[in-house]
């Protein structure tokens, strides 16, 4: 057991060696280590790093570098205008809320206002109303005694005319104007005041 | 893969050589440069496809590497550099990983030359004096004036282990996959090309990570 380990590890160090043998050799035969130093590589290494730089600043960096500042201000800009929105709209949803009060308050009023009107309409209709029938009622009253005294005149005159008429017959002769008057009142008063 | 490069110059501007890992550092400019400036051709408020990936990378590496910085002004400033780094040496180090890659000049990893990442941590030392300022000078003398050469010798070991970490790790990758290759073309490299994609980024991050604290600390609120 133990040979076979040393076996495997003396195969393993010896192809080590030669492959290190090898790539002496390989080495060896192709120059080895570059030249140490090489000025126009040095030269030309500093001009090509300084022109990447120029090149990358030019056309990379500066314009991620912009992008990012003007995607920073406005990403600023527009928290600080959700943020204007959002105090807007609650300065505006105060205000919606004051003017539904005051709304409500001046609706309320005006309803009061409305019923007091329309008391005060319908009292002064009523008043009015009472008062015309009132004023009917007391002209109705004086053109019924008008036409009572009217009547009642009537009523004398005809009594009197019939009374004469009737003294006229029972007399057999016609009287004097003057007794005629003179009775006719007498009569006329007697009969009035049995009538009234 | 290293062995199939060559280190002479692949032609020459003038009296200058270009390189196959220059030519690749090329490369990674144009495909970088075309991803930027495609994704930002044509801006939205809201982002979209390439855009919204786009600004993903970028915005998760500026907080990233800028929060590391702890200091928001610092990190303002800095931030562009560091992620130009981390940007720069990912697409280096995945370069190595296209197929073709060595074999095709101008397809090499240019992270595994030390010339190149050894430029890449100088520029990182000078900028953390540049961003320190007065700070770097005093940070020289924390926490007593008598750790001054302590302190020099950590000024000095900070860009030379930047390079070796970042060149040891992506040239030591390259050749293990390049031996494997010339082994047994077929499969065998395969589980190490995969750890290679792990590595590649796990190296971009540690030697920008690196990066951002060496300046944190000369920036104020450092780790």
């Amino acid at each position: 057991m133990i040979s076979k380990k040393w076996t495997a590890l003396t195969v393993f160090l010896l192809s080590m060696l030669l492959i290190l043998g090898l790539a002496t050799s390989c080495y060896a035969s192709e120059g080895g280590v570059p030249p140490f130093p090489d000025i126009y590589k040095i030269g030309w290494t500093t001009v090509n790093f300084f022109i990447l730089f120029a090149i990358l600043y030019k056309f990379g960096y500066a314009p991620v570098m912009n992008m990012l500042e003007q995607r920073t201000n406005t990403i600023e800009s527009s928290l600080q205008h959700a943020e204007e929105l959002r105090a807007e709209v609650e300065q505006m949803r105060k205000e919606a809320q004051t003017n539904l009060a005051e709304s409500r308050k001046e609706a309320q009023e005006i309803v009061a206002r409305a019923t007091k009107m329309a008391e005060e309409t319908k009292n002064e209709i009523l008043a009015k109303a009472q008062a015309e029938a009132r004023a009917e009622k007391e002209k109705a009253l004086a053109e019924i005694k008008a036409e009572k005294e009217q009547a009642v005149a009537e009523l004398r005159d005809t009594a009197a005319t019939l009374a004469i008429m009737a003294a006229e017959k029972v007399l057999g002769r016609a009287l004097k104007d003057e007794d005629h008057q003179g009775m006719v009142k007498d009569f006329v008063k007697e009969a009035g005041d049995l009538l009234c | 893969m290293i062995f199939a490069s060559s280190y002479e110059p692949l032609f020459h501007i003038g009296p200058v050589p270009v390189y196959d890992h220059i030519v690749a550092q090329w490369l990674v400019i144009i495909l970088l440069g075309t991803v930027a400036y495609l994704a930002t051709k044509n801006m939205q408020t809201i982002p979209r496809g390439l855009q919204n990936t786009f600004e993903a990378i970028v915005e998760g590496c500026f907080n990233f590497f800028g929060g590391a910085l702890g200091n928001e002004h610092a990190a303002k400033k800095w931030a562009p550099l560091l992620v130009t780094f981390f940007l720069f040496i990912l697409t280096n180090n995945y370069f190595g990983l296209i197929p073709g890659a060595g074999t095709i000049h101008g397809f090499v990893p240019s992270t595994a030359d030390w010339n190149i990442t050894a430029t890449l941590a100088t520029i990182v030392f000078f900028v953390v004096i540049i961003a320190g300022g007065k700070n770097f000078l005093a940070h020289l003398f924390t926490p007593h004036w008598l750790f001054l050469p302590l302190n020099l010798l950590e000024q000095v070991a900070r860009p030379l282990s930047l390079t070796l970490r970042l060149f040891g790790n992506i040239f030591g990758h390259e050749m293990i996959v390049a031996f494997l290759v010339l082994m047994a073309p077929f499969l065998v490299p395969m589980p190490l090309v995969a750890l290679g994609v792990l590595t590649g980024l796990i190296q971009a991050l540690v030697f920008t990570i690196l990066a951002t604290s060496y300046m944190a600390d000369v920036v104020g609120e450092g780790h």
